[in-house]
C-alpha cells in the first residue's frame, strides 16, 4: 500500500457524454503508433455494455481475495475507430460508390450502443459512465505481472507500467476486471492510464478533469480532509467505488445519478426513480440507497436556503477547489520548461487532427 | 549431447540444408514447468485446469567450425496464425557458477538465453538471473533461421564460439550444460508458462 492516494470522484449526475475528456486524453497520451485503438479514459452509456464491450463478464479481480482468471480484451472487444473512404467518395471519380467503414466489413466502434439505455418508453432511462484506470489499492494487475513491470507510487499510488520491463504477456489484462489495460501491438508492450502523472508531479490536475466542460471530476488525495475527495467519499459517503466486488479497491469512485420519477400506465408520477435503484446497486454496491437518500436530502435542504456544504462542492462552485492540491494552470508549469528553439513548429502546423508519431518522437513531445 | 566440428556451419545455418542429416541427433525430454513455481498467483490460478508445455520432446543437433557454433532444433506444434502470442524456442547455457536451470538462474550464476520466436527475425540474446528475472543480454552476434512443415519447427540458432563476460562460455573441446524451452503461441504460451528440459544436458564441443 502507499503512503498516500490519490483519487477521482465523478458526479454522474453532470456528466453529459461530450467525450472532451476522451479527447483530452487521446490528444495528450495516446498519439504514438500502436495506440491507435487505446482510450485511457472512456465514456459510456449506462445500461449498456461498455468500453470494451462486455467487459463485466470477462473475469480477473480478486474473489474471497484468490485473484480470478479473467479474459483478455483484444482490439476488437475495445472497438477499433474505423477507417472510411473518404478519398473515393469525395474525390474518387466514381459516382456510385457510397461512404463505408472499414470496407464495409467494421467491427463495433468503442462507443457502439451510446445512448440506447434501457427501459421502455416513457420510462426509457440512460447516464454516462466515464472510466479511467482504477489506480487500486490492491492491483489485480500488478499482482499477476511475473515481470514486475507494473509498480504502484509510493508518493500517491498511481499504477504504473514499466515498458521497459513489460515483455507483452498481457497478464495484467486478465487479471484488471475493469479490462482498462490495452495492448501496443507494435511495441509488444502493455499501456494504460497513467493519472498523466507528469502533470499531478508539478501540481496540475488530470487533462481529464480539467478539461471537463460539465465540472464531473473531482481529483485529490483520498486523506486530505480539506480535499474534495475526502468530503465526498467518507465524510458524506456519496461517492461509491464501481464493482467493489471485485475486491481491488479502486480509487476513482462515482456519484450515483439521481433521476425523475418513473411514470405509471395512466402516465402519473410513481415513488420509483426512473433509473432503477437496483441497477444502480448493481455497479456502486448497497451504498447507492444511502448516497441517494443523502443527495435528496441536501438538495432539499439548499432549496430551502438552508445551505449545504455537499450541495455546493458538488455544484462546483469554485472550480479550482475541484482539483485539491493540483491547481496550477498547465501553462504556468510549462513556461517553466519551455520548448526548445529548434523544436518549434510554426503555429499554423501545431493545430491538426490527431497524429501518431514513433516512440521518439512522442517522447519529445511529439516534435520530430 | 555432440557438437560436431565441420568445414564451415555457413550453409548450415539453413535448417533445410541436407548438410544436417549428417549431424549426430539427440532426443531431448521437455516437461510442463511445474505450476507450484509460477512467479504470480494469477498464473496459478489461471492455468491450474488448463494443460501446458505439452511439447514432450524435442530432437536437437550441433556443429561448430572452429569460430562459429550452430544448433537445429526440431519438434512438433507449429501454432496457426493470427493468435496473440508467437512460437518460440529459448537455448539456455550456463554463464558462471552453477545455476539452477528451473530457476532461470541466480544474481551470481546467471544463465544466458539465445531466443528464437516466430514473429521475429534473428535470435535474441537474453541474461537471466532468477524466475521472472530476465533482461537484455550482452550484444552478441547471434542469429536463427526457421522453417514450419508438416507441423514441425525445424530451427537453426548459431552464435560465435567463445565468451566472456556475460556471453556463456563455448569453446571447442570444452564441456559445457545446455538447456532448452519451448513455448506453443497458439496455446497462449508466454513467460513461464511453456515447456523446458528440466535439467542441464552435458554439451561436449570437439576440439
Amino acid at each position: 500500500m502507499s503512503k498516500r492516494q490519490v483519487a477521482m470522484v465523478m458526479d454522474l449526475n453532470k456528466c453529459i457524454g461530450c467525450q472532451t475528456c476522451t479527447v483530452a486524453c487521446k490528444t495528450l497520451w495516446t498519439r504514438r503508433e500502436g495506440m491507435e485503438h487505446m482510450l485511457w479514459n472512456t465514456v459510456n452509456t449506462q445500461p449498456g455494455t461498455g468500453t470494451p464491450h462486455g467487459f463485466e463478464s470477462m473475469g480477473g479481480g480478486f474473489y474471497d481475495g484468490l485473484a480470478q482468471p479473467g479474459r483478455r480484451p483484444g482490439v476488437e472487444d475495445f472497438g477499433k475507430a474505423w477507417d472510411f473512404n473518404h478519398q473515393d467518395v469525395f474525390f474518387g471519380g466514381k459516382g456510385d460508390i457510397s461512404l463505408a467503414a472499414d470496407g464495409g466489413k467494421h467491427g463495433k466502434g468503442p462507443n457502439w450502443d451510446e445512448d440506447q439505455g434501457g427501459g421502455e418508453f416513457p420510462n426509457s432511462h440512460y447516464f454516462y459512465l466515464p472510466r479511467i484506470c482504477n489506480h487500486c489499492t490492491h492491483p489485480a494487475c500488478l499482482e499477476a505481472c511475473p515481470r514486475k513491470a507494473i509498480t504502484k507510487r509510493d508518493e500517491d499510488g498511481i499504477v504504473l507500467i514499466d515498458e521497459d520491463r513489460c515483455r507483452g504477456y498481457r497478464f495484467c489484462q486478465e487479471a484488471c476486471p475493469y479490462k482498462k489495460i490495452y495492448y501496443n501491438e507494435l511495441e509488444g508492450v502493455s499501456q494504460k492510464c497513467i493519472f498523466c502523472f507528469p502533470r499531478i508531479d508539478e501540481g496540475v490536475t488530470t487533462a481529464c478533469s480539467r478539461q471537463c466542460p460539465g465540472r464531473v471530476r473531482f481529483v485529490g488525495y483520498l486523506d486530505d480532509p480539506e480535499g474534495p475527495i475526502w468530503k465526498l467519499v467518507t465524510k458524506h459517503k456519496v461517492a461509491l467505488p464501481l464493482h467493489a466486488e471485485y475486491g481491488t479497491q479502486p480509487n476513482v469512485f462515482y456519484v450515483p445519478p439521481l433521476s425523475p420519477p418513473k411514470i405509471d400506465a395512466e402516465g402519473n408520477p410513481t415513488d420509483e426513480p426512473r433509473i432503477p435503484t437496483e441497477y444502480l446497486v448493481s455497479l456502486f454496491g448497497d451504498g447507492v440507497h444511502a448516497a441517494l437518500a443523502t443527495l435528496e436530502r441536501e438538495r432539499a435542504r439548499n432549496k430551502r436556503g438552508e445551505g449545504s456544504e455537499l450541495m455546493d462542492l458538488l455544484i462546483s462552485r469554485k472550480w479550482l477547489d475541484m482539483f485539491g492540491p493540483f491547481q496550477k494552470h498547465p501553462r504556468e508549469v510549462a513556461q517553466n520548461r519551455p520548448i526548445p528553439q529548434n523544436q518549434q513548429k510554426p503555429r499554423g502546423k501545431q493545430v491538426s487532427t490527431i497524429q501518431f508519431h514513433t516512440k521518439e518522437e512522442f517522447k519529445k513531445g511529439g516534435r520530430s | 549431447m555432440k557438437t560436431r566440428r565441420v568445414g564451415d556451419v555457413a550453409p548450415l545455418l539453413d535448417p533445410t540444408d541436407p548438410g544436417w542429416s549428417a549431424a549426430p541427433v539427440e532426443r531431448i525430454g521437455m516437461m510442463p514447468t511445474p505450476l507450484a513455481m509460477q512467479p504470480t498467483e494469477y498464473i496459478r490460478n489461471s492455468w491450474k485446469d488448463r494443460a501446458y508445455g505439452a511439447t514432450a520432446a524435442i530432437e536437437v543437433a550441433a556443429v561448430h567450425d572452429g569460430s562459429r557454433w550452430a544448433l537445429r532444433a526440431v519438434w512438433n506444434g507449429v501454432s496457426p496464425a493470427g493468435k496473440d502470442f508467437p512460437d518460440a524456442l529459448a537455448i539456455a547455457l550456463p554463464v558462471r557458477g552453477e545455476p539452477v536451470l528451473v530457476l532461470m538462474g541466480a544474481p551470481d550464476a546467471p544463465i544466458h538465453f539465445l531466443r528464437w520466436q516466430a514473429n521475429k527475425p534473428g535470435a535474441k540474446s537474453q541474461l537471466a538471473t532468477g524466475i521472472g528475472r530476465s533482461a537484455p543480454g550482452p550484444a552478441l552476434d547471434c542469429s536463427a533461421r526457421a522453417h514450419a512443415e508438416g507441423g514441425r519447427w525445424q530451427v537453426v540458432v548459431s552464435r560465435p564460439l567463445g565468451g566472456a563476460g556475460d556471453v556463456a562460455p563455448l569453446l571447442a573441446g570444452a564441456t559445457t550444460g545446455i538447456g532448452f524451452a519451448v513455448w506453443v503461441g497458439g496455446n497462449d504460451e508466454r513467460g513461464g508458462i511453456k515447456a523446458f528440459s528440466i535439467d542441464w544436458a552435458e554439451l561436449v564441443l570437439d576440439t
